[in-house]
This record gives structure tokens, C-alpha cells and sequence, in this order.
């Protein structure tokens, strides 16, 4: 009996083990190695000596990475709030519809996330490429003076928000629509026939009913915008000037251009610690039995 | 009195017509800009890639009445891009394998069995979703932690990374496909003397075939789609993925957008093809946890 049990919690550990190891040697150990390479000067991945709390200092004091950090929190809440709102209302509006019409709507709205983001990126750089692309023509068109999107700061920063938000509505509607789908009927009906108009109906109903849905997608596509480095590094590069230097580039730029790994990995540490406070939160929120 | 109440609502909402009427013309609106903004930068793409190298620059850009031409295709596929392809196409096959094998006997442990650190290491995996959804803060730590190792610049070196990356969300969901296989399903087949390795390797996956399909759909896109770990693990041109052909493009050809949307063309084309015949697996794979169920 006792034999058997602890083979029997052996198997299951034993199943889990290869994955788990997959996981945790490429998710779990870098993270804590780079904790201690912060505290080393690696420029050049030379080992230059232990330097205490120097790479930390060094990135407190620079106003580029407190620029960096907080140009990453305006695109980052921006695109995700924008995202989310949309996504919210597509869905309130799928919900009412069913079968094939309602599934094509799901798929196109998908679209943006599933290709690429390179691919994705490439294709809107091409659209609002310089004075000639086709969103100056379409300006034209319509009778406005054209903009060249990627000599202007602020054209630039909304630019790189709205293709981050155009990736992502698709997701967020998929997700809410899917908490709306299990939305009991009968209480919808019966708050109706209580006297409560749409607004309140919406309000007081549906939102608190897909809060799950709504707070798991918030937290992905914070954290996706906030990690983001492939749409910036394509769109803008950063530019004009710093404009749009988020801090994915910073970190990029800080240990592939110029190599200085032990100030690249304390500038990771600050990042994940962003990102831990996201992952907790998605821990707590998403729904499972163990 | 109360129960009467409900059923009869119950009744009503099921045959009220309202709720189902005609698309109003706001929600045209909606539709329409939601297709429009979702597909017009690949239809765009598509036409560019299809242009003589003199038409593309023509303003005002011509929609349907330009020349076609094959020359950007030759051309890419001339440097480097049948390359990437299948060097992508063996790293999302191995990863989808490997994340398959890997995740499917996760997934059965973590849902059959309890053993000691299960709540811990199951933490982990979800933890490790969200967090390899956007890598910039696992960009270095990995860098330096594979460089140490010396498995950079490998033909496995975006396998492994891959394979880690997806395999969470690929536990995640074929466990919820193995949490709806009735457990009497597995005490009757062992009763009939199949062997646990059997169960585990034949029975389960054909049981659980709409989430083994769902957790390749996901390895295949994050294997297929990914770009910044390619660009830092990968300096030998021999083993550049797709997308990191694509970039490498950008500064090879200077402004030939030409080329560049032919890329791009052919690096979708895969992801558009699974994707829209698998899409719905697509969907019940994203929304897994989001609700109760």
C-alpha cells in the first residue's frame, strides 16, 4: 500500500520532470543568474569584476532610462486601453450574433495577432512610409495635408500605440466575448423585466460577470506591450531622436550595440520586476483546479 | 414560485426575436472598419509584392491596373528566403514535437497524479504564460545564460528556447482536455489489461485530439512568429528563421519594399493557412481559464 503510493506519486512527478526541467533551466535559472551578472561590469561579456550596486546606480541616475520607462508606460497603457475598450465593444456587439457571421468576425479581428509582428509591422511601415505611402494618399484624398508620420514625436508615439492597440483588439474581443457567452440569460432577462435599461444592464450585469475575462486580457496585453521590442524596433527604431525609445529598446540596445551586459542585466531585473507583479496578478486571476 | 419565474424567463429569451435582429447600420459601420483595418495592410502588401520595381513608387499608387510581376518573389527567394523558410519550418516542427511529447506527459501528471512540489511546479507553468508572451525581460537573462552554456548560433538553440517558451500554454490547455476524459474511461481499459505506458501514449492523446491540436497551433505560431530571441541567438546567416530573414532584408535592400513585402507575404502564408482552418481551436485555446468551466 504504502509501497505502491509512493510509486504512484513518483509516476506523476516523474511525467512532469522533462517539461519541467525544459521550463525551469530556460524561464527560471536565467532570471537569477542575471541577478547576479547585475552586480558585475560585463562589458563585452569580459567579466570586469564585481561592482556592487554600480549597474543600479548608473541606470537611477541616467534621465534616458527614467524617459525610457515612462514613454513605456504611456504607449504601454495607452495601446492596451484602447485595445480593451474596442475589444469590449466588438464583442457586446458579436455576442448578439451567432453561428458562421459571428465566428468571421472572431477570425479577422484575430488576424493582427496571429501574423507576425514583424510581418505585421513591416506592412503598416510600408502604409505610412514617408510623404508617398497610402495613408498620405488617402489624407490627400480626403483633403487633408499629408503627415510624415516618422519626423514628428507625437505622429510617431500615437503611430506606434495604435499599431500595439491594432495587434491586440482581436484578443481582448475574443476573450471577453467568451466570458459574455456564459453569461446567464435568465438573469439579463430578468433584470430587463425588473426595469433596468441596456446601460444598467451592461453596468451592473455583464461587466462584473466577465471581470475574469477582462482583468486576464488587461494584464497579457500590458505585459506584451510592456515587453514589447519587435514593433517599436521596426516601426520607429526608437526615433525621431528618442522619442519613442521604450524601454525594450533601451535593454536591446543596451547589451546588442553596445555590450554592456552588466548594466543590460540589472536593467532586465528592473523589467521582470514589472512583469512579476502581472504574473502574480494572472496567477491569482485565472481559473483552474490542482 | 421562484423556479416557475426563471423558467418561463428562460423561455421567453430563447424566443425573443429582437435579440437576434437585422445588423443595424452602426454595426455595418463596425464590420467594415474592423475588416478594413485588419486586412488592408496585407491586401496592401500583397499588391505591392505583385508591382514592377518602377511601379511601386508611382504616386498615386495604383490599386488594380499595374503591371504584374513575379521579380520581387525571384528575387527573395533568390537570396536567402527559401533558406529561412526551412530552417523555420524545421525549428516549429521540432519545437510542436518536442513541445507535444513534453507537454503532453506535463499535462497528464499534473492532472492524474498529485506527487509533493505539484502546487509549486504547477505555478510555474502558469506564471511562465503570460511571461514568455513578452520577452524583452528574458531577452538578456537568456542571452547570457545560453551564451554561457554555448548554445548559441545552434541549429537546436531556437528549438530548446521555443519549446520553453510555448510549453506552458501547451500544458495549460491538454490539461483541460485531459481533465474531460472521465477517469472511468482509463479504469476500464486498465480493467481490459492495457498497460499505463499504453494509456498514456495512446489512449489519452486520442481522447484529447481537439487540445493536442489547439497546443501545436500554438507552438507552431510562437515557433514561427518569433523574431528578437532569433536575432540575438543567431548570428550564422545558414540558420536565420524566417523573420530574421525578413529583417535582414530591410538593410539588404535598402528602400525595395518590393522585396520586402514579398517577404512578408510568404511568412504569413503559412500562419494564414492553419489559421483559418484551425481557428476555432485557435480561440477555445486563448479563452481556456478565462472562464469557469
Amino acid at each position: 500500500m504504502n509501497v505502491k503510493k509512493l510509486l504512484h506519486n513518483y509516476l506523476g512527478f516523474l511525467l512532469t520532470l522533462p517539461g519541467m526541467l525544459l521550463i525551469i533551466m530556460i524561464l527560471v535559472v536565467p532570471l537569477f543568474s542575471t541577478l547576479y551578472s547585475s552586480f558585475f561590469k560585463l562589458d563585452h561579456l569580459q567579466n570586469g569584476g564585481y561592482v556592487g550596486s554600480a549597474n543600479y546606480a548608473s541606470l537611477f541616475s541616467d534621465p534616458a532610462i527614467w524617459y525610457s520607462f515612462g514613454i513605456t508606460i504611456l504607449i504601454t497603457v495607452a495601446s492596451a486601453g484602447i485595445s480593451m475598450v474596442l475589444g469590449l465593444i466588438f464583442a457586446l456587439w458579436i455576442d448578439r450574433r451567432t453561428g458562421m457571421v459571428a465566428y468571421l468576425i472572431q477570425l479577422i479581428g484575430l488576424l493582427p495577432w496571429v501574423i507576425s509582428m514583424m510581418v505585421g509591422t513591416v506592412l503598416w511601415r510600408w502604409i505610412l512610409n514617408g510623404d508617398t505611402g497610402l495613408l498620405n494618399y488617402f489624407l490627400r484624398s480626403l483633403g487633408f495635408s499629408p503627415i510624415i508620420i516618422f519626423e514628428s514625436k507625437t505622429a510617431s508615439v500615437v503611430t506606434l500605440i495604435i499599431v500595439m492597440a491594432w495587434r491586440t483588439i482581436g484578443y481582448s474581443m475574443v476573450m471577453i466575448l467568451a466570458g459574455l457567452k456564459g453569461v446567464d440569460n435568465g438573469l439579463l432577462e430578468a433584470a430587463r423585466v425588473d426595469g433596468a435599461n441596456t446601460w444598467q444592464v451592461l453596468t451592473h450585469i455583464k461587466l462584473p460577470l466577465i471581470k475574469t475575462p477582462i482583468l486576464l486580457s488587461t494584464i497579457v496585453l500590458t505585459m506584451s506591450n510592456f515587453n514589447n521590442n519587435t514593433v517599436p524596433l521596426i516601426l520607429t527604431g526608437g526615433g525621431p531622436g528618442t522619442a519613442t525609445n521604450v524601454i525594450s529598446l533601451e535593454l536591446y540596445r543596451m547589451g546588442f550595440t553596445y555590450y554592456k551586459f552588466g548594466q543590460a542585466s540589472a536593467l532586465s531585473v528592473l523589467v521582470f520586476l514589472v512583469n512579476i507583479v502581472f504574473v502574480v496578478l494572472y496567477v491569482r486571476m485565472i481559473k483552474y483546479d490542482i | 414560485m421562484i423556479f416557475k419565474n426563471t423558467k418561463k424567463n428562460g423561455i421567453k429569451i430563447t424566443g425573443n426575436g429582437d435579440i437576434k435582429q437585422g445588423a443595424s447600420l452602426l454595426e455595418l459601420a463596425l464590420l467594415l472598419v474592423l475588416f478594413f483595418t485588419n486586412s488592408t495592410p496585407i491586401l496592401w502588401g500583397l499588391i505591392t509584392s505583385l508591382k514592377t520595381r518602377r511601379e511601386i513608387l508611382v504616386y498615386p499608387p495604383r490599386f488594380i491596373n499595374f503591371t504584374f510581376s513575379w521579380e520581387h518573389y525571384q528575387n527573395v527567394f533568390d537570396n536567402g528566403l527559401g533558406l529561412g523558410m526551412r530552417n523555420s519550418l524545421l525549428y516549429a516542427g521540432c519545437t510542436i514535437v518536442l513541445g507535444l511529447i513534453l507537454g503532453l506527459l506535463a499535462a497528464y501528471g499534473f492532472e492524474r497524479y498529485s506527487f509533493p512540489l505539484k502546487k509549486i511546479l504547477f505555478y510555474i507553468v502558469i506564471a511562465g504564460i503570460p511571461l514568455s508572451i513578452g520577452s524583452a525581460a528574458m531577452l538578456i537573462p537568456n542571452y547570457l545564460y545560453m551564451m554561457n552554456l554555448g548554445l548559441t548560433n545552434k541549429w537546436y538553440t531556437l528549438i530548446l528556447l521555443y519549446t520553453a517558451y510555448n510549453l506552458p500554454m501547451a500544458i495549460w490547455i491538454m490539461k483541460g482536455g485531459i481533465e474531460a476524459i472521465p477517469l472511468e474511461i482509463e479504469d476500464a481499459a486498465r480493467i481490459d489489461g492495457c498497460s499505463r505506458a499504453y494509456i498514456i501514449t495512446r489512449l489519452i492523446p486520442r481522447l484529447c485530439l481537439p487540445s493536442i491540436a489547439s497546443s501545436a497551433l500554438f507552438l507552431f505560431i510562437g515557433a514561427w512568429n518569433e523574431f528578437i530571441t532569433a536575432a540575438v541567438m543567431i548570428d550564422s546567416p545558414n540558420l536565420r528563421s524566417i523573420q530574421l530573414v525578413i529583417y535582414y532584408f530591410r538593410g539588404f535592400f535598402g528602400t525595395d519594399w518590393g522585396g520586402l513585402m514579398a517577404s512578408a507575404m510568404v511568412a504569413v502564408l503559412p500562419i494564414l493557412l492553419v489559421f483559418s482552418v484551425l481557428g476555432k481551436l485557435m480561440v477555445s485555446g486563448l479563452t481556456q481559464g478565462a472562464v469557469k468551466g
